[in-house]
């Protein structure tokens, strides 16, 4: 069969609707809110409908991968850059995630977002930020790989800063630009380095050139003869993409933006901040996995940064209070472990946990959303409770999303998390295993029992016990005012009501996905990775990373183990006994809760001296050099001028005798001169 | 017949220039600066005539009617300066006039 490529499409379209959304308001034509969904989400819609027909006709023909040239845009001596989207099982996956999320966001979001009065602005963002993310994944040279990088980085600041009366909000969109443009420097740097040893920047493949990631004409994996294993070359090209992954995917130590960002609307969190943008760099290691399988050092960083990252977030998300914070740390601790699968070289696994990750987190980020909608906007758990009989349908979707991310059988979180963490153990136990892939496994685990005590915690806090807080005021997310809250006599809740079914019906489909959507990716039939593998260069194959004999039953069972101990101790918590809300003097609750204090030590090392060398740059040299000198000379022109200034005495009669004296002395000259 | 050296004429024409200087600087009646000007100008038209008689180049005589001539342009545009300012101000004490003062 052949493939039916309209990739073109799925990145014109969202563009076509920024477009039409910004410019229709901005042109001063009137647009109630009705037509900007319809212009909004049907882009959306209709970018969804190509993207299935293009994968699905991928998915049925031999092709591999369909590469279409649009545009030669440079072309100088041996540089040549052209403009053109790759189709391949990678991108095609991709492309699914983030147009099928995308969209349920965008209904969602006519919900969620009715009465404010930025809802165009929003729209034309969102799409915005759909044409950036598809620009990223279906690119098909590392230099439009960067432009998607960047413009995805800018749609993120955008909507982030969406409400930007607030300072939080602009401070949480400028800190997110920063760290993502660390990122996009070290990624940057990255392609630099690769043009020089290659002197293209097409990926190569299909179309029969050859390029960085791929040699042969059917565009399959083929590792880059150019490098020696672990030459220092390509362990510096893939370290600093790997620094761009660091950025954007929010992994220590480039993590501090992320739970900032939660200052943006609700279902940006949803679709920007935990099922596309911040998967980013999990696609990105995958898509240069031939570079990086030719530098297992690298390999080395990326697991360990993983590992470190998801149980560093896992452990701050305990006893965060924010509803989205919590949310936002489970997310870079899933970020964690897809980095931990792709580390260890299953690249597969990390983007199979990609795909579930986007459903139960884009759901759970949703119900979130719900909830803060009923309250008037309000985040912090510690007001919230009891609300199970009051948002029936908003907790049994949240029950079903913190079931699927604390990895419970058969939920798609379980699937994919037992992937990554029985690929850890088959390679730790294979003859010859390294030791650190049990040590990384036992993180793992660990991390999934910290993942199911934080998620459950977040739900009993929530959805049991005694409602906690004041009566809601109705109030859009944006312009929260908690002082406005009066306490009432009788029911704080009476007015309090389940989200509306613009927004329910997108969770539902969330939820569905969540739970049956591990199918495509068991140890049996691992559609999703064999689907994957031509793209995906692995030192490994798939058949390595599934413990052998008994040991998959026993990482199923410790597995779901973990997650039930940890969903089981916030239970004992905080159903069992009365749940004590209050600040402990713990230390390490203490660490937790202030975040390692990281903040503070970037605080500390970065920020303040800084800050600090521009103050003194501004007093010594902008001042005292700069300004001292202009105003010294200023100053001399003043002085001479004003004894100038006496000769001009303005009467008549003095110039002529000056003249005269002149004259005189001219003359006295000429008779005086030998 | 004009005497053999020319001594006569230039101690008449350097005494009409320090006259003519001498009313420039003590007289506040612009009026009375331009005559003393045009005593100037005559007291050098004077010694250019007594050189080029006595020298027998005729470079004095052409110098002395361009000297003629800006004369004459520099009285109508002064004297246009004196009247318009006179209309202005009712006053052409030139000690009086020292908005230019720097």
């Amino acid at each position: 069969m052949q493939v039916f490529d309209l990739t073109w499409l799925v990145l014109l379209l969202p563009l076509l609707g920024f477009l039409i959304v910004g410019s229709l308001r901005l042109s001063g034509w009137y647009t109630n809110n009705e037509m900007i969904t319809w212009i909004g989400c049907g882009a959306i819609a209709l970018a969804f409908i190509f993207a299935l027909i293009s994968y699905l006709t991928l998915v049925n023909s031999a092709t591999q991968a369909s590469d279409s040239v649009f545009w030669r845009w440079v072309q100088s001596g041996s540089l040549h850059i052209t403009f053109g989207l790759r189709l391949d099982a990678l991108s095609g996956v991709m492309l699914l995630v983030v147009t099928g999320v995308g969209l349920l966001i965008h209904i969602y979001s006519a919900g969620y977002m009715h009465d404010d009065p930025g809802y165009w602005r929003y729209y034309s963002f969102l799409n915005f930020f759909i044409f950036a993310m598809v620009l990223l994944v279906s690119a098909d040279n590392f230099l439009f790989l960067l432009v998607g990088w960047a413009l995805v980085g800018l749609a993120s600041y955008l909507l982030i800063g969406f409400w930007y009366q607030r300072p939080s909000a602009a401070n949480a969109a400028k800190k997110a630009f920063v760290v993502n443009v660390i990122g996009d420097f070290g990624l940057m740097l990255a392609i630099f380095l690769l043009f020089i040893k290659f002197g293209t920047l097409a990926y190569g493949g299909s179309s029969g050139v050859s390029g960085i990631l791929f040699t042969d004409a059917g565009g399959t994996a083929a590792a880059p003869a150019a490098f020696a294993l672990n030459d220092p070359m390509i362990i510096a090209i893939t370290l600093l993409i790997f620094v761009g992954c660091v950025a954007k995917s929010a992994q220590l130590p480039l993590h501090v933006w992320l739970p900032d960002a939660m200052e943006g609307p609700t279902p940006v969190s949803a679709l920007i901040h935990a099922a596309t943008m911040v998967t980013a760099g999990v696609y990105l290691v995958a898509r240069t996995s031939n570079l990086f399988n030719q530098a297992p050092a690298s390999l080395w960083v990326v697991a360990g940064i993983g590992g470190a990252t998801a149980l560093f977030a896992a452990t701050i998300g305990l006893v965060q209070n924010d509803i989205k914070r919590i949310l936002a740390y489970s997310t870079i601790s899933q970020l964690g472990y897809m980095f931990l699968a792709e580390g260890v070289g299953n690249y597969a696994a990390g983007i199979f946990h990609l795909t579930t990750h986007a459903y139960f987190k884009a759901l759970l980020f949703m119900c979130a959303g719900a909830v803060i909608h009923a309250l008037g906007g309000e985040q912090d758990i510690r007001k919230m409770g009891g609300l199970r009989q009051k948002l029936p349908w908003t907790y049994w979707l949240f029950l079903v999303g913190g079931l699927a991310i604390a990895g419970i059988v058969p939920l798609s979180g379980f699937w994919s998390k037992d992937g990554i963490l029985s690929t850890l153990l088959a390679l730790g136990i294979a003859p010859g295993g390294n030791l650190w892939y049990l040590v990384l496994y036992g993180v793992g685990l660990l991390t999934a029992l910290l993942t199911g005590f934080y998620i459950f915690r977040l739900i009993f806090v929530v959805f049991h016990g005694a409602y906690r807080g004041g009566e809601p005021v109705p109030q859009p997310e944006g312009q929260v005012d908690t002082r406005a809250r009066q306490r009432r006599r009788g029911d704080p809740l009476a007015r309090v009501h389940e989200a509306p079914w613009i927004m329910l019906v997108p969770m539902l489909i969330l939820a569905f996905l969540s739970v049956v959507g591990g199918a495509y990716g068991t140890p049996w039939a691992d559609v999703l990775g064999q689907f994957l593998a031509p793209v995906l260069g692995s030192s490994f194959s798939l058949e390595q990373f599934i413990p052998q004999g008994g040991w998959l039953w026993v990482s199923f069972g410790v597995g779901v183990a973990a997650g039930l101990l940890g969903i089981l101790g916030a239970w004992w918590m905080y159903v069992r006994r009365v749940p004590s809300l209050k600040p402990m003097k713990n230390p390490l609750y203490q660490l937790f809760l202030h975040k390692y204090w990281v903040d503070e030590l970037y605080d500390w090392v970065l920020v303040k001296p800084i800050v600090g060398t521009g103050r003194l740059a501004n007093r010594v040299v902008e001042g005292s050099l700069l300004d001292g000198g202009g105003r010294g000379l200023a100053w001399l022109v003043g002085k001479t001028s004003v004894g100038f200034r006496a000769v001009q005495s303005g009467y008549v009669r003095n110039y002529a005798l000056i003249f005269l004296v002149g004259a005189v002395l001219i003359l006295l000259y000429y008779i005086a001169r030998p | 017949m004009p005497p053999d050296q020319p001594t006569g004429y230039l101690i008449v024409s350097a005494v009409l220039f320090t006259i003519g200087v001498m009313g420039v600087l003590t007289r506040r009646n612009p009026l009375i600066q331009f005559m003393s000007i045009e005593l100037m100008l005559n007291a050098v038209n004077l010694s250019f005539i007594t050189f080029a008689h006595y020298l027998d180049s005729v470079d004095g005589w052409i110098f002395t009617f361009l000297v003629l001539t800006v004369a004459a342009a520099e009285v109508v545009v002064g004297l246009a300066i004196i009247v318009s300012i006179f209309r202005s101000r009712h006053n052409i004490d030139v000690d009086e006039l020292n908005s230019m003062k720097g």
